[in-house]
Formats: structure tokens, C-alpha cells, sequence
């Protein structure tokens, strides 16, 4: 292999009519592809020394075959100059700030010192705009008169005559054009921003059309034998033979009105070869009237060259597929179906070390049924870079064969490293490098644990999956986008892992307030965990039996010298805390890795809050986090199967007592809104500072309602206590809250639309169920009843009616949200920290000089502080400060 | 459950079909100014007939064509259209002859369809669904659903504010339709208390009293009085009259004119001005000009007056509800309320793209004509009417979905998931507003489509609230042509006449 070149600049420039003699091969003249026996004519648009796309033949530039030759450009001599579409504005400008007769910029030395004073010239963009040239009639170096240049699209210019008071317009042929752009001289252009070196501007007119390669505008053949040719080589072909009429009309001295018609005709099609899709130019369009896609479309836009080749691509090594929960599976893991497993392969290279193994691979082929059978390989890669695919009965040989310098594809087994993936892909934990474990499904499996930082749920989601094939890739998934070294958000400086859901409720169960296990019992509840011996036991039963206590079966999982002191989800601020006396069990409490009290939940351990968890990677590091976030969630599945855990309608029932007090309530609430309507209508209403009487009234109404509503759930939650599977759900923080509560038990209250109560629909009323002008609670959409007793009619649809607005919301918020994000990734893309800790594009410009004005990296301080002075301190003094 | 898109294409079957059809009445060529013996020649349109769907097979029999066989055959499920022409030729009237003009699809179901009138063993046994709901096409093989769209109501004057330089503009709006075309006219207060009007095809605006002077009113009173005699909007009134520079009626057609080919001759400029206010001014009050009436006849211009007299008390009301709204005796109205919408359903989309279709016809039977009589061949309307062209105009539009008019998603492929799906699919209801911007205020479910619309089935995403699906029990009411009852009903009330109208 060669050594690659290393790219020391690049510059950009124009090609001059004689760079693009000296690159073509051959010139071309006739418009014709190819001859009755489908072989290329010679100087047609097919030469065989443009390239060759038919298998067989022999480029007659290069020599090679189809596959090896890269192609090589062609000429054609346009007959008259034509102007190149992509270059009008820069033409315009240059017309009118040039001399029509010396070419010398408009503006005398003096002016051009004060010009470019002003000017920021250090990015050597453009120095000079036609606004700098003042309007002037005349040359201040030849004193000639100028004229006004128009400009109309696409590419006509034209300069306008005073004569006697009247205006005329004066065509410029793009010859005109030509000869004035070459008496610019180059200090002038260097003044405008052109390097003349390798731009001049009368190349902008071109003299000589560049024929592209064959292999970037292949012909097709169609099933039925008949060959397709591509877009721009029908182009091609109207240019050939209009350049050709123009020719032999010129040649035969055709009048002035023909020469100028067939001009115009050739700078049309030159223009819609360039771009197709110019303002002020229909479209070249195909036979079947579908607009030829040509240069310009194929770089532009979403699917264009830029966008959709080489910015984003098709890539190799990875697998989707529909993704299921697991929780045996620890959150390094991903499980990974057995026939995805066979079909990806990793490069291993031969050595004298490792030659015996790699035998056995590829002896073992792509074959592999069975999760417990071993990995084979699929390809063996010779020294000579072939390829050889393994299979039926090439096995022997390819093993006999190999030694070091071969490479074998080798199957992905467990353990392996891979990226996984799952678009939307909106901050870094969106790819993640997990270890393989292969597993029957078809469905990629993971930790309930790391669905957070992906956003994952399981009701159809899909994620993606990479195989690195390097070694250094391998290394750097597993250093830096490894599970465990995201388990910290960038966003927030907290854990992103950590349990949800069901993990929550298992631990708030299994360590709410003091319980009791039996031997048998606590080797149930840690059987997976990798707990080597049982500390002794809490207590001792009269009859002699071991028991212990719930707090000891966590703390078995917990580093055995963490210190913390802090305050569960289920606390409620009481005015005066009772610390380890809390009737709550909420203030938790852990001393040299035992919890000696408190409720472990949310707080402890979820994703988002996790304080233990955030204190275990602070003092122990990612990778006891991630052991602790396994044990965690497996030990609180366990405990959560314990007692089993449910929700169902029953669940939601109060008793008589309850309902009686909920209508009370309800019905006090509808007086209290009526006496205040009437206070309203009265006139008597005070309205509040900044407000109208009948804003007023409508935030009082919100807000009785709002109460009343409330207050039933505090009803229903009296009544249904911890016992209660929803109230455990919303205590310990694990899923929905006590307003979800409230709804399903108490009463479903106000519903609203944009933050109003509802009050679009009839005349002076919302249904025609209510008087007009009605401003009771319910006739604005005030729901009395619960989930559970049902709807009224009105109630149902004003349900609906709140329901729709969050339904539109979500739909209009995620669209918004990816265009966001789009521009902002578009904006910052380049950006990056350079070693000296400033902000830098590419071009080395500084943006910031420290990152982030403060250079502070949320996952190394405590929420906002350099330093986490009371976590020090509490894990020393084992006591809260 | 499909009764509304039955009854629809049922109404368009039976009634509007042929009024299209008398809406064209003639077809005149030019045949006069070329021929030989400068004769002139229409042709008359009489009575269509819609036969039952049929198909032809390659070897020129012809056979009753069931839903079942379309959909396996991939053929189109279609019936001929038959029409009396009459060829008139410098006067003398020929036989009229049944042409067959084209294929119609039919809707399955319908009274067209073959299905019709059976029992559910006579479906089973032609291979159909018995609790099939019908109410689709079959183009092609295809199940096409067309779809109902939902629209502002039109000829109904509709009062907004707009928000212009941080001033605030009071505008009163009307969609007129008449027939296929569709007229915006606006009237808006500006800041200095003046009215201004614009609708197609004037640039700009133009002043509210001169042009009510150019529709007839020429007295400042008949102007104040077609507005309001009110108070508070009499001051208003008197600054516009202020501002106005005509006095009779003569100028101000003339001031419409100037607005409309400034710089051209003033014999010009008339006849461009009568020609548009009298088809792009307030279309819908067209309605009134007495079906045939042509120019040289009696009381065409009495007709015309009438018509325009109608017009200016029509931009009357509309100078009045923005007053209104000015004064806030008038709130702006809720575009969202159920009464301000109007449901096109398939006999509506099958009406507008067989008028178009109708007229490509025509043109293509005026240019076939011309044609035989340039090459000198006896005219016969046989061959100049070409059946294929009707026939693709009709189907690709419901094969593609790309109605006339540039909508799109028009026609829908029949949801065949399950049956919820079939039924679902079939009371669908679009709304043309664009779904990639926010507008909340149309997503929202308003309390107005209670009983019609259904609350809770509406699409998740980009399309939420603006798809819509019928309530069970919706009945969709039409328009009824019994203009006279209601006219003689609301004069029998004590309602007057215009002054100046002709009392019919």
C-alpha cells in the first residue's frame, strides 16, 4: 500500500480553458453515443478513452478494465463563448465596477486606500462591493463614460444607452463580456477578492465545456436490451449538435438574427447542464416530462452529493433490530440475537501466537446453530488482500493455509464490544459500548437500567448496533462510551442510570420501616448478587431461628465504608425533622456501608436522582457504580416478587365514608364558585392589581376548583394508605403521581385549554346542555367524577376537549424540538477545545477562552460546586451537618 | 356507516350532473369565421344518462361488471355516460344523437352500481361482502376513498382582526363561490376610518364608495343607507364620502377602470370594468342573473343593474359588520365553530372534476369540429366527440388523488386492515389546513362538533386535530334549491325589495 498523502492545502479556484484542454483526452464533436452494434463511436459522448463502463473492454487512455479506471474528462470547443450560470453575480458585479473600456476599477488610488482601510480584510474575503463605487458617469483613470449594466435572469446583460432623454438597452453577448472581464488587470482583482493566480474572471465565461468522464454518467440497459442514457449525457448530446449547427451556420455566413437565435439556444442548454433549476429558465425537461436532474441537482440538497453522500452514508458492521427488556442482564450487557451474532464479524489478524485458535475458527466456518457452540468465522482475508468467504468445504484447506499475515473474520462471541445506538441520537449518551451476550430471540435485549439515557421503551422501539473493527476503536469505546463511564450526565452532573420503575417499588418494599427474613428467604433475595457470606444475623428467634432485618439484606449490596446522611422521596418537609425517628422511615441514614435507617427510593437510587448512587461513583468509581446499579436492580426485582406487586380497578375503591365526604366537598367547592359568580355579576368583585373583574373571577374559580380537587385526593389517599399499590407507586417516586391518584379515585377536576377553562364553542355557552352565559364549574369543563366512577356525557367530551390540547402539543413540540436541535448541531459542529482550553473552529478562531466561560465540567463538581465540602464531611463525622 | 358518501354521489347521480351539463348547454365553435359558407354551427347538450358498469373484453362483447370481478381484474368499475347532442347548423336543427362521452367511475353502492337494490344472498353470490358499507371506487383494481374536506363555510361574511405595523386592522371577509370558482373579497377599515375593497384581479385595493358608486348607488344616501343609518357609524360613513372622488355612476366605473388598465383607452377601460364587476365582485350574487338571458336580449340590462344593485347592498353588509366590530357590537367570528365550516363530500369533489372534465371535452369536441370543417368532411358529432378524453380526466384524478383545483390525498386507498378500518376510513373527514405549522386553535376539539365529529379518534403526530373521523350518529345536511318558497316565505314576512331591484 502506499503511504497516504498527507493534504498540506487546498486552494480554489476557476479552470482555465487551457487546464481543461490539457486534462481532456479527447475532444469531442459528435453528438452520437453509441453505433449499430452498440459499440461507442470514436470523439462521441461515449469514447472509450473517457472510460469504460461495460465489463470486458479496455479504457483506451488508461488501459485498465471497467472497475480499476477512474475515467478521464473530454473537451468540447463551444463555437461562441457562453456564461457560466454559477458565476452571473460575481459577473454583474465585476461589470459594474470595471471600466467599460480600460478595465480598471472604478475608483482613483486614493479612493481605493480609503476603501480598503475600512474594510476587515484579514479572512480575505471580499474587500470591495458595488456599493463602494459610487455612481459615477465616468473612468477616473481613462475619463470614459459608463454605463448602467442590467442584469436579467438567468444569464442576460445589457447595458443601457442614454440617448437624447430616452433609454435603450444594448445587449452584451457573452463575448462583450469576455473581452472586458480580460482587461481587468490582476491588482485590480486582488482589490475585489480574486487571486488571479488561479482564478481570472473571463474564465468565467467559458470558451471550452469540460465533458465528464463516462463513469459519473453511466447509460443503463434496460431489461429489454435497449440502453438508458444518464441525464447529463442527453444534455450533452442538445449541446453537441446545437454547438455543431452553430458551427456550420457561422461557417457558412448564416445573418446575424440565426447566429444570435443559436447563441442563445447554446447558453440555454450550457445553463440547464450547469443547473436546472434557474430562476427565469424553464427546466430542460426528459421525454416523459420529468425535469433532467443535472450538475447542480446532483450536489444539492438532502439527497445531493453533500447532504446525503458524503456527510451521512450507509454503513457496514451493524444490525437493527426491535430491542426487549431483560433485567437479568447487568447494564454493561446487551443480548444480542444468536443469527445477528453469526452474520457480524470481527478482523482478528494471524499471529504465531494466536494461529492455533484461528484455526479452530475457521474450521468451525460461518455454521454455528446452537448459543453454547463456540464462534466461527465467516471470510479469511489473504495476505494479498483476496477475500475468501468460508463454506462447504473449504475449511481444511483455509485452516491448513493460514499462517501470520492472514486475517479471519471471526463471529462476534460475548464479551465482545460494540456500540449501540438509538435515534433520536441528542446527547452523547445516545451511543453507549456494551458488551455482547449472545442470546436466543430475535430481539436485541438490555437493562431496564439504561433505558433513560437512551430513551428506550419497549413497545416497538428499534436500536441500532456497531462492531468496531479496529483496535483502537475497541479501545476507545471501551475507555470512553462504555455504560459505565456515562452513567453521569454531562447535563446535570447526576446519575443517568440507575433504577426505574419497578426497581423503585422493589426496594421501597423490600426496605420500608423494619422487617424480618429467614435464612432461606435473604439467599432468595440475593442469589444473583455477588455476595460471598451473610453477616450474622440481626436477630435470633426464641425458637432458635436466624432472622435478618430488610435494612441488613441492602446494606449486603452497598461499599462497606459509605457514610451519607439524606432525606428519602416519600419525605415531606416536615417543619421539625425527626430524623431517625421519622414516622415516615424517609430519613435515610448509612453508616460504614450498613443503612441503619430510612427508606431506600427514588432518591436513593433512580436515574435522574440516585444520591447513593451519585456518592458511589464520587468515592468508588465508575465501575463500582455499575456493579451497585446491577446488584440494586436485581435484588430489588427480587424483592419485589417477594410480596408481588399489582394494580387493578379494585385498588381505586373508597368506601361510602369517602365518597360521602368527596361529594362535600365538591358540592362546597360549586357553592363557593356560585357565591363568587354572584358577588361577580353583582358588580361587587374587587379585581385583583393588573387584572379585569372577569380575569378575577375566572383565576378565583381555578383556583377553588383547583383546591377542591386537591383536597378530594387528600380524601382518597387518607383511605387508601401504603397498602395501596398507586399510593407505594407515587410515595417512593417510582411511576405517576398523587394527582394521578386523585383522578383515578377522587375527582378529575378543572380541564383546561391553554391554561383557561374551557369557553370556545356556542353563543355565550360551551354545549348546548348549559344556559347561556353560564359560568358555573361545570359548564366549563369542571369534572366531578373520577376515572373510576365514570363520566358524565358533557364531562366525557370536556375530557377530551383538555385531552386534544396535550395531544397536539407533544406532536408540535417534537418536530420543533429536531429542527432545533438540526440548527444548532449545524452551528456548532466545528467547534471544538483545543489543549490551551479555549474554544476554536477549525480555522483556529477563538469562539470562547475558557469552555463555558468557566471551564466547569458538571460530572466532576457536586450540582454547581467545585467541591462537595458537606459530602467530605458527612462521610468523616457519619452524621448529617 | 358509508350512507353520507351514498347519499352524496346519489344527489350528484341524479341532480348535478346535469346541471353541469346545462351549465355548458351549448358548445359553439368558430366554424362561422373559417368555413366556406360562413355558417355558424354549435352543437346543443340535452339529457345525460348514466348506464350501469360495464365491462368491455378484448373481443367486444360487453358484460355487466360487478365490484368483485373489478378488484380482481384490476379493471376499472365504471359505467358509460350517455348524452343527447344536437348538431345545429346555420340554424337547422339535426336529430339529436346519444353519444356515449365517457366513462363514470361509480361509486360502489350507489344507485348506479349493479349492487343496487340486491339482498344480501344476491351480493354474497356476485362475490361481495354483504356488511360491505360500499361507499368507495374502484379505479384500476384499486379501493378508493374519497375524501371528505372540511372548508371555511363561503358566502358568509366573516369578521378578523390582523395585526399590520402594530396597528390594528379591521377586515370583514367573504369566500364567494359560484359554480368552480372560489373569490376572496375583503373589506377593511384602515386607520383613518376608510374603507377599502379588494378581490382577484385588482391589484391593490379600491375605495369603498366610489365603488359602490360604480355598482349603481349614485346618491350618498342610497350609500349611507346600505350600510347602516346607525349613529356612530353615520360619522364614519361621511369620512369615506369625504374621501370619495365620484359622483355619479359613470365615473365610477371609471375609477374602477383607471384600477384596473391604468393607461389604456377609456372604451377599454369601461368594458374591463363592467366585465369584472360583474364576474369577479361578489360571484356568488350571479346567482340572480336569469338562467340563459343573453346580451342582445330583452331586459339583459335591467338583469345586470339588478345583479349589481345586489352586489353593492352585499358590500354593504359587509362595511357594516367591520363597523361593527369596530364599535365592538360585534365580536370577530370563531372560524372553528362547526356552523362556519362546510364538508365537501364525494358528489361535491365528483361535481367539480366532472365540470372541469366537461369542459375539456367540449373544447377538444369544438376543436374536432373545426378540424372536419377545414378538411371540408361532413360534420357529424360522432366522431368529434372522443370519449377518452372525459374518461382519463375523470380517472386520474381519483386514481392519483391530484384533484383539480392542485389539492392532493384527494383519493385515499381504501384501509382494508379490519373492518374498523374500512369504516373509519370511510367517515373521514381532512382539514386543507397545512400540517406543518402549529395552528392550535383549529387542532383544538371544539365544543360545536359535539354529535358531529368524533372526540377522542383523531390521528396522533403531525395530523392531530386536523384529520378528523364523523360521530356515529352525524347526518349531513345539503343545500335545497327552493330559493322561490323561501323567497315568497320571507316576502310574505313584510320583507321589501331593493329599490331598483327587479321584483320577482
Amino acid at each position: 500500500m502506499p503511504s497516504p498523502k498527507r493534504i498540506g492545502k487546498i486552494t480554489f479556484g476557476l479552470l482555465s480553458p487551457k487546464e481543461i484542454r490539457t486534462m481532456s483526452v479527447r475532444k469531442i464533436i459528435w453528438a452520437d453515443t453509441y453505433d449499430d452494434d452498440g459499440f461507442p463511436y470514436p470523439q462521441g459522448l461515449m469514447d472509450l478513452a473517457l472510460g469504460v463502463i461495460d465489463p470486458g473492454l479496455r479504457c483506451k487512455t488508461c488501459d485498465q478494465k471497467a472497475a480499476d479506471c477512474p475515467g478521464h474528462f473530454g473537451h468540447i470547443e463551444l463555437a461562441k463563448p457562453v456564461i457560466h450560470v454559477g458565476y452571473t453575480r460575481l459577473i454583474r458585479k465585476l461589470l459594474r465596477v470595471t471600466c467599460r473600456s480600460c478595465g480598471r476599477l472604478l475608483l482613483s488610488p486614493d479612493e481605493i486606500q480609503k476603501v480598503s482601510l475600512t474594510a476587515d480584510d484579514e479572512l480575505g474575503g471580499e474587500v470591495l462591493t458595488e456599493k463602494d463605487i459610487k455612481k459615477e458617469r465616468a473612468c477616473p483613470h481613462c475619463g470614459e463614460l459608463q454605463l448602467k449594466v442590467n442584469f436579467e435572469k438567468p444569464t442576460t446583460f445589457s447595458e443601457v444607452l442614454l440617448e437624447e432623454g430616452r433609454k435603450s438597452e444594448h445587449k452584451l453577448t457573452p463575448a462583450d463580456i469576455r473581452a472586458r472581464l480580460e482587461r481587468i488587470p490582476p491588482s485590480d482583482l486582488r482589490l475585489l477578492g480574486i487571486n488571479p493566480d488561479v482564478a481570472r474572471p473571463e474564465w468565467t465565461v467559458l470558451t471550452v465545456l469540460p465533458v465528464p468522464p463516462v463513469t459519473m454518467r453511466p447509460s443503463i440497459i434496460l431489461e429489454n436490451g435497449q440502453r438508458s442514457e444518464d441525464d447529463l449525457t442527453h444534455k450533452l448530446v442538445d449541446i453537441i449538435r446545437i454547438n455543431q449547427r452553430f458551427k456550420e451556420n457561422q461557417d457558412a455566413g448564416a445573418p446575424q438574427l440565426i447566429i444570435e437565435d443559436l447563441w442563445e439556444l447554446l447558453q440555454y442548454h450550457v445553463t440547464t447542464y450547469l443547473d436546472n433549476e434557474v430562476a427565469g429558465c424553464p427546466p430542460a425537461r426528459h421525454r416523459s416530462g420529468r425535469p433532467l436532474k443535472t450538475l447542480s441537482q446532483r450536489l444539492k440538497g438532502k439527497d445531493g452529493r453533500f447532504r446525503g453522500s458524503l456527510s451521512g452514508k450507509r454503513v457496514n458492521f451493524s444490525a437493527r433490530t426491535v430491542i426487549s427488556p431483560n433485567p437479568n442482564l447487568s447494564v454493561t450487557e446487551v443480548g444480542v440475537p444468536l443469527s445477528i451474532a453469526v452474520e457480524m464479524t470481527v478482523p482478528v489478524r494471524v499471529t504465531t501466537h494466536n494461529l492455533e485458535e484461528m484455526r479452530e475458527f475457521v474450521l468451525r466456518g460461518p455454521e454455528r446453530r446452537t448459543l453454547r457452540d463456540p464462534c466461527g468465522a465467516n471470510y479469511v482475508i489473504r495476505p494479498d488482500k483476496r477475500r475468501l468467504r468460508l463454506g462447504g468445504d473449504n475449511l481444511e484447506t483455509i485452516a491448513e493455509q493460514l499462517e501470520p499475515g492472514y486475517t479471519v473474520e471471526r463471529q462476534l462471541r460475548d464479551g465482545d464490544i460494540v456500540l449501540f445506538n438509538r435515534q433520536p441520537s441528542l446527547h452523547r449518551m445516545s451511543i453507549m459500548a456494551h458488551r455482547i451476550k449472545v442470546m436466543d430471540g430475535k430481539t436485541f435485549r438490555l437493562n431496564p437500567a439504561v433505558c433513560p439515557p437512551y430513551n428506550a421503551d419497549f413497545d416497538g422501539d428499534e436500536m441500532n448496533l456497531h462492531v468496531p473493527q479496529t483496535e483502537e476503536a475497541r479501545a476507545e469505546a471501551a475507555i470512553l462510551i462504555a455504560v459505565q463511564e456515562n452513567i453521569l450526565s454531562p447535563r446535570f452532573g447526576g446519575p443517568i442510570i440507575g433504577g426505574i420503575h419497578d426497581h423503585i417499588s422493589g426496594i421501597f418494599m423490600l426496605t420500608h420501616d423494619l422487617r424480618w427474613f429467614t435464612k432461606s428467604e435473604v439467599l432468595y433475595l440475593l442469589k444473583y448478587g455477588e455476595i460471598d457470606h451473610l453477616p450474622e444475623p440481626g436477630r435470633i428467634d426464641e425458637d432458635g431461628t436466624p432472622r435478618w432485618s430488610n435494612k441488613q439484606v441492602f446494606s449486603m449490596i452497598l461499599p462497606s465504608d459509605l457514610n451519607m446522611v439524606f432525606r428519602a422521596s416519600s419525605c415531606v418537609n416536615c417543619d421539625e425533622c425527626r430524623h431517625v425517628d421519622c414516622e415516615r422511615d424517609a430519613y435515610v441514614r448509612i453508616v460504614d456501608g450498613q443503612l441503619v435507617s430510612g427508606t431506600v427510593d427514588k432518591k436513593a437510587i433512580g436515574a435522574f436522582d440516585g444520591a447513593i448512587l451519585n456518592r458511589i461513583i464520587r468515592r468508588f468509581g465508575m465501575d463500582r457504580a455499575s456493579r451497585f446499579i446491577d446488584d440494586v436492580t436485581k435484588l430489588s426485582i427480587r424483592a419485589i416478587m417477594i410480596d408481588g406487586f399489582s394494580f387493578g380497578i379494585d385498588d381505586e375503591d373508597l368506601s361510602r365514608t369517602e365518597h360521602g365526604q368527596i361529594e362535600e366537598e365538591l358540592a362546597r367547592a360549586k357553592d363557593d364558585v356560585e357565591r363568587r359568580i354572584r358577588i361577580f355579576e353583582e358588580g361587587q368583585l374587587e379585581p385583583m392589581p393588573g387584572r379585569t373583574p372577569e380575569e378575577t373571577l375566572e383565576m378565583q374559580i381555578m383556583q377553588v376548583l383547583g383546591k377542591a380537587r386537591d383536597r378530594t385526593g387528600e380524601i382518597a389517599g387518607r383511605h387508601l394508605g401504603l397498602g395501596n399499590s398507586a399510593v407505594l407507586m407515587a410515595v417512593s417516586g417510582a411511576r405517576g403521581s398523587m394527582l394521578n391518584l386523585t383522578q383515578m379515585a377522587g375527582c378529575i377536576g378543572q380541564q383546561s385549554v391553554r391554561g383557561e377553562r374551557i369557553m370556545r364553542g356556542y353563543e355565550e355557552r360551551t354545549l348546548p346542555h348549559y344556559r347561556r352565559r353560564d359560568r358555573g364549574a361545570d359548564a366549563h369543563g369542571f369534572i366531578l367524577h373520577s376515572y373510576k366512577e365514570g363520566l358524565s356525557p358533557t364531562e366525557f367530551f370536556f375530557h377530551a376537549i383538555g385531552g386534544r390540547e396535550g395531544l397536539v402539543d407533544t406532536a408540535v413540540r417534537t418536530s420543533q424540538s429536531g429542527y432545533l436541535q438540526r440548527r444548532l448541531i449545524n452551528a456548532l459542529q466545528d467547534l471544538k477545545v483545543a489543549y490551551d482550553g479555549t474554544v476554536r473552529t477549525t480555522m483556529g478562531r477563538i469562539i470562547q477562552y475558557h469552555y463555558g466561560e468557566d471551564g466547569t465540567d458538571p460530572m466532576k463538581g457536586s450540582f454547581g460546586d467545585p467541591v462537595d465540602v458537606k459530602g467530605i464531611v458527612e462521610s468523616v463525622l457519619k452524621e448529617e451537618v | 356507516m358509508a350512507r353520507h358518501q351514498l347519499d352524496s354521489f346519489n344527489h350528484f347521480l341524479a341532480h348535478n350532473l346535469q346541471k353541469v351539463v346545462d351549465e355548458q348547454r351549448v358548445i359553439e365553435t368558430d366554424i362561422e369565421n373559417r368555413g366556406k359558407s360562413n355558417e355558424p354551427v354549435w352543437v346543443e347538450l340535452g339529457q345525460v344518462r348514466i348506464m350501469k358498469p360495464l365491462v368491455r373484453e378484448a373481443d367486444g362483447s360487453q358484460g355487466d361488471l360487478f365490484p368483485s370481478e373489478a378488484r380482481l381484474r384490476n379493471l376499472t368499475y365504471a359505467a358509460p355516460m350517455q348524452l343527447d347532442m344536437t348538431l345545429v347548423t346555420s340554424g337547422e336543427r339535426q336529430e339529436p344523437v346519444v353519444t356515449t362521452i365517457g366513462q363514470l367511475p361509480i361509486m360502489v353502492g350507489s344507485t348506479a352500481c349493479n349492487l343496487f337494490g340486491m339482498n344480501d344472498d344476491e351480493r354474497t353470490s356476485h362475490g361481495e361482502d354483504p356488511l360491505d358499507p360500499g361507499g368507495y371506487f374502484v379505479v384500476n383494481g384499486t379501493e378508493r376513498v374519497l375524501m371528505t374536506l372540511e372548508d371555511l363555510a363561503s358566502n358568509k361574511i366573516m369578521t378578523e382582526f390582523t395585526e399590520r405595523y402594530n396597528e390594528r386592522i379591521y377586515v370583514a371577509k367573504v369566500f364567494s363561490q359560484y359554480r368552480g370558482y372560489r373569490a376572496l373579497v375583503v373589506v377593511e377599515r384602515n386607520k383613518k376610518n376608510l374603507l377599502e375593497v379588494s378581490f382577484p384581479s385588482v391589484a391593490g385595493h379600491l375605495k369603498f364608495v366610489d365603488l359602490m358608486r360604480a355598482l349603481g348607488l349614485d346618491s350618498d344616501h342610497a350609500v349611507v343607507e346600505a350600510v347602516s343609518t346607525e349613529e356612530d357609524i353615520l360619522t364614519f360613513m361621511m369620512q369615506n364620502l369625504e374621501e370619495s372622488a365620484c359622483d355619479s355612476v359613470d365615473c365610477g366605473i371609471m375609477y374602477v377602470g383607471k384600477k384596473l388598465a391604468p393607461n389604456q383607452t377609456r372604451d377599454y377601460q369601461r368594458k374591463r370594468a363592467e366585465f369584472v364587476l360583474d364576474n369577479y365582485l361578489l360571484p356568488h350574487l350571479n346567482y340572480l342573473m336569469p338562467f340563459g338571458l343573453n346580451e342582445e336580449d330583452d331586459g339583459y340590462l335591467e338583469a345586470v343593474r339588478g345583479v349589481r344593485l345586489a352586489k353593492a347592498h352585499f358590500l354593504g353588509r359587509m362595511a357594516e359588520a367591520c363597523f361593527d366590530l369596530v364599535l365592538d357590537k360585534r365580536r370577530i367570528d370563531d372560524k372553528d365553530h362547526y356552523s362556519n365550516k362546510r364538508l365537501k363530500l364525494a358528489g361535491d369533489l365528483m361535481e367539480d372534476l366532472f365540470r372541469i372534465s366537461l369542459n375539456r371535452l367540449t373544447r377538444d369536441v369544438k376543436y374536432q369540429l373545426e378540424r372536419a370543417s377545414m378538411r371540408h368532411r361532413d360534420l357529424s358529432i360522432g366522431t368529434a366527440v372522443r370519449a377518452d378524453v372525459l374518461t382519463e380526466r375523470l380517472l386520474h384524478p381519483l386514481a392519483t388523488g391530484n384533484w383539480v383545483g392542485g389539492r392532493t390525498g384527494v383519493s385515499q386507498l381504501l384501509d382494508r386492515v379490519d373492518h374498523m378500518a374500512v369504516l373509519s376510513h370511510l367517515r373521514r373527514v381532512i382539514s386543507p389546513l397545512s400540517r406543518s405549522q402549529p395552528h392550535f386553535e383549529a387542532r383544538d376539539l371544539h365544543p360545536t362538533q359535539w354529535g358531529r365529529i368524533c372526540p377522542s379518534e383523531t390521528p396522533e403526530g403531525p395530523n392531530c386535530g386536523l384529520v378528523k373521523n364523523f360521530a356515529q350518529l352525524v347526518e349531513i345536511s345539503k343545500g335545497v334549491q327552493i330559493d322561490d318558497e323561501v323567497l315568497s316565505a320571507l316576502y310574505a314576512m313584510g320583507v321589501e325589495g331593493l329599490k331598483g331591484e327587479a321584483v320577482r
